[in-house]
Parts: C-alpha cells; sequence; structure tokens
C-alpha cells in the first residue's frame, strides 16, 4: 500500500512541471491580449523548463520535454519538431552548465535565463527565415522574448515557491 | 528552508542526469523538423496536427471564456480615458457616414433597375458559417487562429475566413470540431489581391510585420499608387471568392505596395467562414486549367512545406 501510495506521488511530483509546461503551451495558444495585444504573451513554457532542469531535471525529464515542445508546435501552427527541438537544446545546455548556476544568486540565474531566451530565439528565428526563403524582421520576436525575460523573476519565484510546497508536502 | 541548488550548492553538483532520451529526443525532433522543412506538408503531419486540435479544441473554448472576460475588463480601463476623444470621432464618422448612406441608396436603387434592365448573372452563392475564435498563436512567425467550427459545419481547408471589417485569413487545417486560419501576416500567406481603380494585380504576402506587402502579377499604369486606395482579393486561382475587401494601399515600398489590413487582429472574436463553390467552366478541360491556375499563383495546400 505504502509503496503504491509512493509510486503515486512519485508520478505527481514528475507530472507537475510537464502540466506547468502544457498550461504555458495553452495559454500561448489563447486570444489572451496583454494590454489590448500591446504586450507579447511571455513564453513560459521556456521559463519552465529552465527552472526545473536547473534545479530539479528528474522531476522533468526530456520525454516531458519533448512533449511540451511537439504540443506547442501543433497548437501554434509551427512546424513540428521546432520547439521540441529548441527546448530540447535549452535543456542540454543548461544541464551542462548546472555545476556553474547551482547556488548562485537569482541575479546570475538570471543572466543565465537571459542568454538561454536569446539562444533560443535565434535558433527559431533562423530556422523561420530558412522556412520562409529569407531573413525575416526581428523585432516580434525580440519583444516576446523581452517580455519573457522581463517576466522570467516573477515566475521563477513562482517556481521555487511551488517546488518548496511539493518538496515538504510530498 | 533551505533547498538544496537554491540556496546551497554543496554535494549537489556532481549529481549525473541521464542524456540519452534527451540526445535520442532531440534527434526525432531535428528528423521532424527537417521533414517540415523540406517536403511538402505531409498528410500524417495536417492528420497529427487536425487531431491534436479536435482534441485541445473543447479546452480551448472553455478557456476561452474567462479569458474573453479579463480581455474585454482590461479593454474597458482602457476605452474609459478615451472616451471622450472617441466620441468626438464617432460623431465624425457617423456624420461621413451618413453622407456615404444616402449616395449607397442612390446607387443601390440604380443598379437594381439596371439588373431589370439587363439578363444579370448572381454572382455565385456564398454560404457563411459563423464561427467564434478559441484560440489565437501567441506565436511570432506562425500566425493564425483557432475557430469552433470544422468539418462537421462544413468547414474546408481553402474557404476565406472574414469579419465584419474585411478578410482575416483561409482555413489550412480542418479538424471534426475545429479549424486553424491562416492570417494575411503569417510568412506562408499568398492572397491574390487587386487594387480598386489603379489596374493593378498582385499576391498579397505575410511577413509577420502588421503591414503585409502586394507583389505585383500584372501592372499596367507607371503612375504611383494612391495611398488609401482599397485592396480587395481578385479571385484568381478559383480559392476565394472575388471582392472581399482585404485593406487599404499604405505606401509603396521599392517595388511592393504595403498595405493596412482592414481587419484588426487584436479584436477579432467573432468570424465567418466563407462556404463557396467556385464557377466552373463546363467544359470538361476546365479542371485542369483551374489546377495550373492554383499551382502558379502558389495557394495550394502544399504551400505551406514549399515555401
Amino acid at each position: 500500500m505504502n509503496t503504491r501510495a509512493d509510486s503515486v506521488i512519485g508520478l505527481a511530483k514528475v507530472l507537475f512541471p510537464f502540466l506547468m509546461g502544457v498550461a504555458g503551451v495553452l495559454l500561448l495558444a489563447l486570444p489572451v491580449r496583454l494590454f489590448g495585444g500591446a504586450m507579447p504573451m511571455p513564453i513560459i513554457p521556456l521559463a519552465v523548463i529552465f527552472f526545473w532542469s536547473l534545479y530539479d531535471p528528474l522531476k522533468l525529464p526530456a520525454s516531458s520535454v519533448f512533449v511540451i515542445g511537439l504540443f506547442q508546435d501543433a497548437l501554434t501552427g509551427g512546424p513540428f519538431g521546432l520547439w521540441s527541438c529548441v527546448y530540447l537544446m535549452v535543456q542540454y545546455v543548461v544541464l551542462s552548465q548546472r555545476s556553474y548556476f547551482l547556488g548562485r544568486e537569482p541575479q546570475v540565474v538570471w543572466l543565465g535565463f537571459i542568454l538561454v531566451a536569446v539562444g533560443a530565439a535565434i535558433s527559431v528565428w533562423l530556422v523561420m527565415s530558412l522556412l520562409a526563403g529569407y531573413l525575416l524582421p526581428l523585432w516580434g520576436l525580440s519583444y516576446q522574448i523581452i517580455a519573457t525575460i522581463c517576466f522570467y523573476p516573477v515566475m521563477g519565484q513562482g517556481f521555487r515557491k511551488i517546488r518548496r510546497r511539493v518538496m515538504q508536502e510530498m | 528552508m533551505e533547498i538544496l541548488g537554491e540556496d546551497r550548492r554543496e554535494g549537489i553538483s556532481r549529481r549525473i542526469v541521464p542524456r540519452v532520451n534527451l540526445f535520442l529526443l532531440f534527434l526525432v525532433s531535428l528528423i521532424l523538423l527537417l521533414s517540415s522543412l523540406y517536403s511538402a506538408e505531409a498528410s500524417v503531419f495536417k492528420k497529427a496536427r487536425e487531431s491534436i486540435l479536435d482534441v485541445a479544441s473543447p479546452l480551448l473554448s472553455v478557456l476561452s471564456v474567462p479569458v474573453e472576460v479579463v480581455n474585454n475588463l482590461f479593454g474597458r480601463a482602457g476605452d474609459y480615458l478615451h472616451v471622450m476623444d472617441e466620441n468626438k470621432a464617432l460623431r465624425q464618422e457617423n456624420a461621413e457616414l451618413r453622407q456615404w448612406m444616402e449616395e449607397a441608396l442612390a446607387l443601390r436603387q440604380l443598379l437594381s433597375s439596371y439588373e431589370q434592365l439587363q439578363s444579370y448573372q448572381p454572382s455565385p452563392d456564398v454560404i457563411p458559417i459563423d464561427a467564434y475564435v478559441i484560440g489565437d498563436s501567441n506565436d511570432v512567425f506562425a500566425r493564425s487562429m483557432v475557430l469552433n467550427a470544422g468539418r462537421n459545419e462544413n468547414v474546408r481547408t481553402g474557404y476565406a475566413v472574414v469579419n465584419e471589417a474585411g478578410l482575416v485569413g483561409r482555413i489550412i487545417e480542418a479538424g471534426k470540431n475545429a479549424s486553424r486560419v491562416l492570417l494575411l501576416t503569417d510568412i506562408q500567406s499568398r492572397i491574390p489581391v487587386y487594387v480598386e481603380g489603379e489596374g493593378i494585380d498582385g499576391i498579397l504576402v505575410g511577413q509577420t510585420r502588421t503591414r503585409p506587402l502586394i507583389r505585383f502579377t500584372n501592372k499596367v499604369t507607371t503612375r504611383p499608387v494612391r495611398s488609401g486606395a482599397r485592396v480587395l482579393t481578385s479571385g484568381a486561382g478559383g480559392i476565394i471568392p472575388r471582392g472581399l475587401p482585404v485593406g487599404v494601399v499604405f505606401g509603396m515600398k521599392e517595388d511592393e505596395i504595403e498595405i493596412t489590413l482592414n481587419a484588426d487582429y487584436s479584436q477579432t472574436r467573432l468570424v465567418r467562414v466563407l462556404e463557396y463553390t467556385f464557377p466552373k467552366d463546363t467544359q470538361s478541360d476546365a479542371n485542369d486549367l483551374g489546377e495550373t491556375d492554383v499551382n502558379t499563383i502558389g495557394l495550394n495546400e502544399n504551400d505551406r512545406g514549399t515555401l
């Protein structure tokens, strides 16, 4: 009985970050118009994947990242594989730099997120430019990335609180 | 409470995380991406997209209701600040519109008398299908909306979508209960249009900017294009009906015309999908001709992959 409860809790722990990523994708696909459409929707799954890959990679395995990316591709109508590629790349970069970022001040981690987000944006821009056959304008994506970067400290705080609670209770 | 990794670093940094799966899944994603880039939109991808759309559409439908309420709330707060200015502008616009109405009524009368005089061939029937926008991709390079009407409501790939102001886009995926509209600003959007009274035919090409460009296919005049001239669908290629308002000319840009779209995407909530069968020549070779036209202007379904 106990082992069964343990496995349910284990599953819930893995499902939790995954569901947050999925919720982030849904927010990207919903007709949310922040400030009357003046502010682009932050790419929340990027922050989810960055945070959990850094602090708790076992709770957000590559398969979760892959599914979140594919779901985003399907719901936003982009080419299949684009966001899953980008997110898995992000996870790889974060995992390889973990030993540096763990335990550092939030500002340092934020700087890391900025680098990762800019890298992700450039990859998306390059792939979509390849698809279009010419270099696409960058400003739209820049706004969205800036919104995501500005929003990260708030999201990071939220994720920290959620993680503490989950770790305490489970 | 101190949490390992967030507040302290000891003994955590060397923990090994398995990466085999990561590489494997990255490879799968890369193959998927390359096949999306270099092959035409394969039917298996299309099927997958439509099924995911069908699965997600009830969720999007439910979630878009509170989203709409919140959007309205913020929209209204802004409206209160501009209410006086808006009132003034509306009064002025109303006066102008009344003049137009008079003129339109006179023209309608004239037209009906002409119709009686001539054997008039009415334009083929367009059946409107009303739908709500339940999804709006917040992706910069993939500009599309999800509607709550699909094959069950007779929505098919290729149909034009309009709102009260003009053309919104065309259907690119039709699931059972939901469909996806490719907006005119998407990089894959190609719509045949003409500029009223200027002798210009062209293809409206989306570029992710708010103002798409017209590339000329036929230009009979050399004088500069009047800004403010109306841009309408030309119906070339036989997919979208002729004469749907698209926007107005904003200005010239090298050898292209920049246009301001009529449809305001940030306000689009209710749309109409136009079920429309293009008039066909009764002769047998008409079909072949139609297909050639479609391929020439690049409006076929394979567009997504080949661009």
